[in-house]
């Protein structure tokens, strides 16, 4: 009975072999797993890069949108007083001109 | 120190009028009914133009004859009741227009009316580089000055376009009158 158990013992810590090409596989495993992790760390780097220069276009196209609606609306307020300006100038030089003519 | 931007691009303006316009015409605004303080220098008026069409005959018309011009400058009061400013600071911008480069083509005036209108021309080596006209009535005030290459008959003819009034003038108006007559 104990030498059963003894047997069973010296069976389940007696050193096998390993199977062929277990050394090639484990390897071949160890660079496969370096492989992924280096593609999912460049994935990972080329997603941030992605949203940085998603985020800084679209940073610069708001920046240059927000700049033209401001330079739109001071061009057109420009306008409007250029037009105001001129209106009154060409009202006054009118009626001069009516009270010359007249005199 | 922190002031000087503000003060400086506050003057900067100003620097570009021929005529300094008198400080206490800025009093005259909490006194005026109708009030109208144009200030336009020569990036403002290159601006505006910007914004005016070419294909459009009279913006093509008012962008070519901005385009010379280095600042308008209006100042116009309204008021309800008579005399609400000093002639002294009308008498200031007419010591300012009798420099020898300044000449007074036009001036009408109505006693009756007590109205007054004077037109000057600024000119330097044979060209117009200025424009300043003064009208005064006891209830309105007003002053241009126009810095660059104008002549005051292409403003005045911009009557009856961009939404500017035209007003009958001398002999046309004589004939309306006498065409009528004729009827």
């Amino acid at each position: 009975m104990m030498d059963d158990f003894e047997k069973q013992i010296q069976d389940a810590l007696a050193r096998k072999e390993p199977s062929p090409f277990f050394e090639a596989r484990v390897l071949g495993a160890v660079k496969r797993q370096a492989r992924d992790r280096r593609a999912s760390m460049r994935m990972w780097w080329a997603t941030v890069a992605a949203a940085l220069v998603i985020a800084i276009a679209g940073s610069a196209w708001q920046h240059q949108r927000s700049e033209q609606a401001r330079e739109d609306a001071a061009g057109r307020e420009a306008k409007a007083r250029l037009e105001l300006a001129l209106r009154i100038t060409s009202v006054k030089l009118q009626k001069i001109s009516q009270k010359v003519e007249g005199i | 120190m922190k002031f000087a931007i503000p003060v400086l691009l506050g003057v900067l303006p100003l620097a570009a009028q021929d005529i300094k316009m008198p400080a206490n015409l800025d009093r005259l605004e909490a006194k005026a009914s109708e009030v109208v303080n144009v200030q336009l220098d020569g990036a403002l008026i290159q601006l505006a133009s910007r914004f005016l069409s070419d294909k459009d005959p009279d913006e093509a018309n008012v962008k070519r004859l901005v385009g010379g011009l280095k600042g308008i400058y209006v100042k116009s009061f309204e008021f309800e009741e008579r005399d609400q400013y000093n002639k002294s600071d009308v008498e200031d911008l007419r010591a300012q227009l009798r420099g020898p480069a300044w000449a007074r083509i036009v001036g009408a005036s109505s006693k009756k009316k007590g109205e007054n209108s004077e037109v000057y021309l600024k000119t330097e080596a044979g060209q117009i580089t200025g424009l300043a006209i003064i009208v005064t009535d006891p209830k309105e005030l007003t002053i241009v000055n126009i810095v660059g290459s104008i002549r005051p008959e292409d403003i005045r003819d911009l009557g009856g376009h961009m939404g500017i009034p035209k007003i009958d003038i001398g002999p046309d108006k004589k004939d309306k009158k006498g065409k009528e007559d004729d009827k």
